[in-house]
C-alpha cells in the first residue's frame, strides 16, 4: 500500500529525512516512533502531498505522491495532531463541508456522516457546535472527517497527543476498529506502549533515519537480551551485607551474559544479554552456589525501553529546521 | 438531457455560514446603517430640510456622497476581512487539512474572495434603501443605481483580491490587514506617482521642442499619458461619477487636456474608460488571486519551518 524509496527532506542545510525506505503492507497498522525532531511529522506530511520531498519517491498504492500529489488526494486520509476547527460550525455540518470537498453531497453525506459519527462515537453530539466539543471528541471527529472519502490509507500524527486517558482509551478503540476493517493505518506517538498493542509493525526513526523497523514481535526479541534481572538473596549467613554484595558482584561477574552488576538497597540490577533460557540457567547457577534467592525477576518487554535503547537518549529533545 | 446541477464552492458555502452566524457581521452590518443614516442627516440638514427653506441643488448631492461614503466603506471593510481569510486558516491550523482534499488552491483563494463578496453584496443591499432616498429627491436614475452596484462590487473584488494574496504571504491577520492597505495604497499612489512623471517628462520634451520654435509649451503632446490613470482601481469609479453628476467624462477632460489633438485610437480608449479600466483592474485582481493560490500551494519550495517529529 505505501512504499517509500529513498526518500529525503532538507530544510535549508537541516536534513528533516534521510534516505528513508519503508514498506507499509495492505491492512497494516504501522507505528512510527522516535524523538521529537527525528523526522516523523515531515515524513507523513510528504506521504499526504503537504510537503515537496528533496529527492526519492512516495508511492500509495502505486501512485506517486510526488509526480501526482493530486492523484493520491483521495486514498489518503490525514490527521494531524492538532484539530483545527471553525467555530460557528455544527459537528454535522463540519462532515458536510469536508465532505463537499470530495464531491460527496445529498444524502449519501448524511449516509456516510451518520455511519462515520457512530464509528467514532460521536452520534449524540451531531447537532452540537464543533468547537464546544472536548479535545478527545475533537480528534475522534477529526478521525471520522479523515475518514469522509473512504481512503485506503490513514496517516495518523500523534493522535494521543494532548489526551487524557480516557479519551486516549476512547481513540485506541477507534482505531482498533478501523485495523479490524482493514484499513491501512499509519500513526505516530510518544505513547509507545499503546503503539505496541495497536500496531502490527513499527519503525523507529532518529535524525531523520530509519535505524529499526518490523513486527512489533520481531523487534521486541532484538530487544530482549537487553532487559536487566533484578535479584534479591535472603542473607541467613554471619557475613556483612557487604560481604554478600561482593560473593554475589563476583559469582554474576563470571557468568558470560552478564555485562554489569549494580546494588540498590535490597537488590541486585544485571544487566543480562542472554535469552529467557540463559537467564533461566543464571538462576539455576546462582541457587546452586547456595545462595538463597527471595527474588529474581526479568523486566518485561515494552517499547519504551526499546525506544530509548535503540535511540540512545530520553527522546525528548527539540530541534529547530 | 440530464441538466448538471451547479454546485457552489465547499469554501464559499462554509464561510456563508460561519460568517452569518457571527455577532461580528450583524455589529458590522449595524455600524454600515448608521454611518449612512448619519450621512443623509447631514446631507439633509445641511440642504435646509429641517428649516423652512430648502436648496434643492445640495439635495442632488446625496447620491455621490452616499455612494463615494460607501465606496471607501467597502475599500476598508473588504481588506479587514479577507486579510484574515487565509492567514485566519493558517491561525486555526486548517489550512493543511484543507490541501490534503482535492479542492485546488485556486478555488481555495477564490472561495475566500467570493465570500467576502459576499458580504459586500448584503452592505449594498443594506445600503439600497438610504440610496433610494435620492429617488425621491432626485439626482439620480435607476441606471445610475444599476451602475453603483456594480461599481461597489467591483471595487469589493479588487480591494479583496489584495486582501486575498497579502492573507497568503503573511502569517498573522493584522500583518495582512495593514499589508492589504499599503499595497491598495501604493498601487493608487503609484498610477499617480507614474501620471506625474509621464506628465512632467512630457512637458519638458515639449519644451525643448517649442523653445527652439519659439513658442509656448500647453496640453498634453502625448495623448497616452492619462491612460495610465487606467491602472488606479478606483479611475473607473471617477468616471462614474463624473457622469453621473456632470455632462462630462473623462474622454472630454482629456480631450481638453490635449487640445483636441487625439487620434481615432485614443479616443476609443478614452471614451470606453469605464469597461477598460474594469477589466483591466479585474485582470489585475485575478492575478492577485492567482498568486495567492501559487502561494499557498504544497508544489512550491517552503521556506525553513519547524519540524516536529
Amino acid at each position: 500500500m505505501l512504499e517509500i524509496q529513498n526518500l529525503t527532506k532538507r530544510y535549508g542545510k537541516f536534513l528533516a529525512v534521510n534516505e528513508l525506505n519503508l514498506h507499509v503492507g495492505k491492512g497494516e497498522i504501522f507505528g512510527f516512533v522516535g524523538p521529537n525532531g527525528a523526522g516523523k511529522t515531515t515524513t507523513m506530511r510528504v506521504v499526504c502531498g503537504l510537503l515537496k520531498a528533496t529527492s526519492g519517491d512516495v508511492f500509495v498504492d502505486g501512485i506517486s505522491a510526488i509526480k501526482s500529489p493530486s492523484s493520491i488526494k483521495r486514498k489518503v486520509g490525514y490527521v494531524p495532531d492538532f484539530f483545527g476547527v471553525y467555530d460557528n460550525l455544527k459537528v454535522t455540518e463540519y462532515m458536510e463541508f469536508y465532505g463537499s470537498l470530495y464531491g460527496i453531497e445529498g444524502s449519501d453525506m448524511e449516509t456516510i456522516t451518520d455511519g462515520l459519527l457512530e464509528l467514532v462515537n460521536l452520534t449524540d453530539k451531531k447537532d452540537f457546535y464543533v468547537d464546544t466539543l472536548s479535545r478527545g471528541m475533537k480528534q475522534r471527529l477529526c478521525v471520522a472527517r479523515a475518514l469522509i472519502h473512504d481512503p485506503e490509507l490513514l496517516v495518523l500524527d500523534e493522535p494521543n497527543s494532548g489526551l487524557d486517558p480516557r479519551a486516549r482509551f476512547e481513540m485506541k478503540e477507534v482505531l482498533k476498529n478501523l485495523g479490524s476493517m482493514g484499513k491501512t493505518i499509519i500513526i505516530s506517538s510518544h505513547i509507545l506502549p499503546e503503539l505496541a498493542e495497536m500496531c502490527s509493525s513499527i519503525g523507529i526513526m532518529e535524525k531523520g533515519r530509519l535505524i529499526a523497523s518490523g513486527k512489533v514481535e520481531e523487534i521486541m526479541e532484538k530487544s530482549f537480551g537487553s532487559r536487566p534481572i533484578h535479584i534479591k538473596t535472603f542473607n541467613d549467613s554471619q557475613a556483612s551485607e557487604e560481604e554478600a554484595h561482593d560473593n554475589l558482584n563476583r559469582l554474576l561477574m563470571e557468568q558470560p551474559n552478564v555485562k554489569r552488576v549494580s546494588f540498590t538497597e535490597d537488590e541486585a540490577v544485571v544487566t543480562f544479554t542472554g535469552s529467557e533460557e540463559e537467564s533461566a540457567k543464571l538462576l539455576k547457577c546462582l541457587v546452586s552456589s547456595g545462595m538463597l534467592i527471595s527474588d529474581f525477576y526479568r523486566e518485561k518487554e515494552d517499547l519504551e525501553s526499546l525506544f530509548l535503547e535503540i535511540t540512545g537518549g530520553d527522546g525528548n529533545e527539540e530541534k529547530e529546521a | 438531457m440530464k441538466k448538471k446541477k451547479l454546485k457552489m464552492n465547499p469554501i464559499l458555502k462554509k464561510e456563508l455560514v460561519v460568517s452569518s452566524r457571527s455577532i461580528k457581521m450583524s455589529m458590522a452590518l449595524m455600524c454600515v446603517c448608521g454611518m449612512l443614516t448619519l450621512i443623509v442627516i447631514a446631507v439633509l440638514f445641511s440642504s435646509g430640510s429641517f428649516r423652512y427653506s430648502y436648496d434643492y441643488s445640495s439635495l442632488i448631492m446625496l447620491f455621490p456622497v452616499l455612494g463615494i461614503a460607501e465606496c471607501a466603506l467597502i475599500s476598508f471593510m473588504v481588506p479587514i476581512i479577507t486579510a484574515s481569510s487565509i492567514s485566519g486558516e493558517r491561525e486555526r491550523q486548517t489550512l493543511d487539512i484543507l490541501l490534503t482534499t482535492p479542492i485546488s488552491t485556486f478555488s481555495i483563494a477564490m472561495g475566500k474572495l467570493n465570500s467576502a463578496m459576499a458580504v459586500v453584496l448584503m452592505y449594498v443591499v443594506t445600503s439600497i434603501p438610504f440610496i433610494s432616498i435620492a429617488f425621491v429627491l432626485g439626482g439620480m436614475k435607476w441606471t445610475s443605481l444599476f451602475g453603483l452596484i456594480l461599481m461597489y462590487i467591483y471595487i469589493g473584488f479588487y480591494v479583496g483580491s489584495v486582501g486575498v494574496f497579502c492573507s497568503s504571504i503573511v502569517k498573522k491577520s493584522i500583518a495582512a490587514t495593514i499589508l492589504t492597505v499599503v499595497i491598495g495604497c501604493s498601487i493608487i499612489a503609484g498610477s499617480f506617482i507614474l501620471y506625474g512623471i509621464s506628465l512632467s517628462v512630457d512637458y519638458h520634451a515639449q519644451a525643448e521642442a517649442l523653445l527652439a520654435a519659439g513658442k509656448e509649451a500647453s496640453g498634453i503632446s502625448a495623448t497616452g499619458i492619462p491612460a495610465i490613470l487606467m491602472f488606479n482601481p478606483y479611475a473607473p469609479v471617477f468616471d462614474f461619477f463624473l457622469r453621473s453628476l456632470s455632462s462630462y467624462s473623462v474622454y472630454e477632460l482629456v480631450d481638453r487636456a490635449c487640445n483636441g489633438k487625439m487620434n481615432g485610437f485614443w479616443e476609443f480608449i478614452y471614451k470606453a474608460w469605464i469597461p477598460l479600466s474594469v477589466l483591466i483592474n479585474v485582470a489585475i485582481s485575478l492575478l492577485f488571486v492567482k498568486c495567492a493560490a501559487l502561494k499557498i500551494s504544497v508544489t512550491r519550495n517552503k521556506k525553513k519551518r519547524k519540524v516536529k517529529g
